[in-house]
């Protein structure tokens, strides 16, 4: 039998908590954010987010968890043939918010990762860093009780990745739930947060104000 | 669901038919091809079922009565009273399934003899009266052709009654021939309808598979599978009654031109007057292809939808 990516983890994330998971490749991290979003089923075990247990969640009331998540991946997940202001819009529209609300909010989530003068450029036009900041801005403009991110420095510059994790955490103190699976070694240590490490599919370590602890 | 989100999806709808136009046109014109097929197919049918029953209707069951002339043992050379006639008219109106009874005396016919032929007139005038070698007949058409053997025998075994005639063998012909009819069409028809869809299927799998990225990401952030599938929907609705529309344009525009020669060449045949069809079948072909590219948009997404 293959062994489990995730093997006996158990983990509690209160409410406006930042938590970086960090670990070696393969350790398990992105299967733990996939399955918060229900990307993935736990084959055993609860997961209880907000109250109530993701894995056992009907099909249909899936796109409804994910609505009340804000997702971000290494890869952006943009539509390079839209605009700036039309990828943030997507996530909006198609959950059927009013045309209203959406000419409301999109200008606020991309004033706030500082891109709002980049609102007509095509996604493709734009450079790494900032593709990255608008898929924040989608990640942020339904107000999440929980964002994900999944390695999302992972393809960027230092200068880049700080800039990101610094809009994390901005999102962080305006009362989100962050969670972030990174590499990046220097950043977690300097930002002294809570840091959960992942081997192997279990928990090796968790500590508050805690540090990178791999050589990177 | 609002107003707004169909306005959305119809518009995604034809943003994705003019992405993919190449495509869109191909399936479109396949859809058109084999619709048009089955407007072919249709239209015979209906031509053929015209035919076959024209031929059904004529087939009648003749019965001929007792008289005193006659040979059969049971008729027992005598002629039949008023009273026993009128008894056998109206136990065979109560048979089931007859539909039409007409009586023909002996006397009638041989009137209606001189009738046809004023020249031998005078030759049949000297068979009047109780001279006349002819038969009392009974006319009956029944309901249903597929049981005129069965009436031909109830009506054989009344007292009184000489002998019946139907024509067996070409009834029996006929009915094969009807029923094989009947049968090819169907099948003909759901092969045709299945041809149909996975064409169409084929198309929007296409389309699916070109905004894989974009169905991914919708799904990411929380569309329902509705959402989603709601443009491709409509895409293959549209796609499908585009279709049906080329095709029944094509087969209307042929059966009218074909109806005349046809009348001219064969006018024993009956034909179904274009008119008679015509909108009835394009309506059906236009419903049928936006039913059935719902359907195959529905079926194809499935599959993306269930990661």
């Amino acid at each position: 039998m293959k062994t489990p990516s995730l093997d006996g983890i158990n983990l509690r994330v209160e409410r406006g908590e930042f938590v970086f998971l960090v670990g070696p490749s393969g350790a398990g991290k992105s299967t733990l954010m996939k399955l918060l979003y229900r990307e993935e089923l736990p084959t055993s075990g609860q997961l209880i987010l907000d109250g109530k247990d993701v894995a056992r969640l009907p099909r249909r009331a899936v796109p409804y968890l994910r609505r009340s998540l804000g997702v971000i991946f290494q890869d952006f997940k943009l539509l390079p043939d839209r605009t700036v202001f039309e990828n943030v819009a997507f996530a909006l529209e198609c959950t059927d918010v009013p045309r209203r609300e959406v000419l409301r909010r999109v200008p606020a989530a991309l004033e706030l990762v500082g891109l709002r003068h980049k609102s007509r450029a095509l996604a493709a036009e734009l450079s790494g860093g900032e593709q990255q900041r608008v898929a924040v801005a989608r990640a942020i403009v339904r107000n999440p009780v929980l964002v994900i991110a999944d390695e999302p420095t992972g393809n960027l510059d230092p200068e880049n990745t700080w800039a990101i994790m610094n809009l994390l955490n901005q999102i962080n103190q305006m009362g989100a739930t962050v969670m972030v699976a990174t590499h990046a070694a220097e950043i977690v240590d300097s930002m002294k947060k809570r840091v959960v490490a992942l081997e192997r599919g279990r928990v090796v370590r968790d500590e508050n104000r805690g540090t990178y602890g791999y050589e990177s | 669901m609002s107003l707004r989100g169909w306005v959305t999806a119809l518009r995604d709808a034809l943003h994705n038919m003019a992405r993919g136009n190449v495509m869109s046109l191909a399936s479109m014109l396949a859809v058109a091809v084999t619709l048009l097929v089955l407007a072919v197919v249709a239209i015979l049918a209906v031509n053929l079922e015209e035919i076959a029953a024209t031929a059904e209707s004529q087939v009648e069951i003749k019965g001929y009565l007792c008289t005193a002339r006659r040979e059969e043992v049971k008729c027992g050379q005598r002629d039949l009273t008023e009273e026993e006639i009128r008894a056998i008219l109206e136990s065979i109106r109560n048979l089931p399934n007859v539909e039409q009874v007409t009586f023909l005396s002996r006397h009638e016919a041989l009137e209606e003899m001189k009738r046809a032929d004023p020249a031998q007139a005078d030759l049949l005038s000297g068979y009047e009266g109780d001279e006349n070698p002819l038969s009392d007949e009974v006319y009956v058409k029944v309901a249903d052709v597929q049981l005129v053997a069965e009436v031909a025998e109830q009506i054989q075994a009344m007292r009184g009654v000489a002998k019946v005639d139907y024509g067996k063998e070409i009834v029996a012909d006929l009915l094969a021939f009807t029923r094989a009819v009947r049968i090819g069409g169907a099948g003909l028809v759901v092969l045709l309808l299945f041809a149909t869809v996975l064409t169409l299927s084929n198309t929007i799998r296409l389309s699916v598979y070109a905004r894989r990225r974009e169905v991914s990401i919708m799904k990411l952030v929380g569309a329902t599978d509705w959402y989603i599938r709601r443009p491709f929907v409509l895409e293959g609705m549209l796609l499908g009654a585009m279709g049906a529309g080329v095709a029944s344009a094509v087969a209307a525009w042929g059966y009218i031109r074909l109806t005349p020669a046809i009348q001219q060449s064969l006018p024993f045949l009956p034909v179904v007057p274009p008119d008679a069809i015509l909108s009835d079948l394009t309506l059906a072909l236009l419903g049928l292809g936006a039913v059935l590219g719902a359907l195959a948009s529905y079926f194809s997404l499935h599959r993306f939808l269930n990661v």
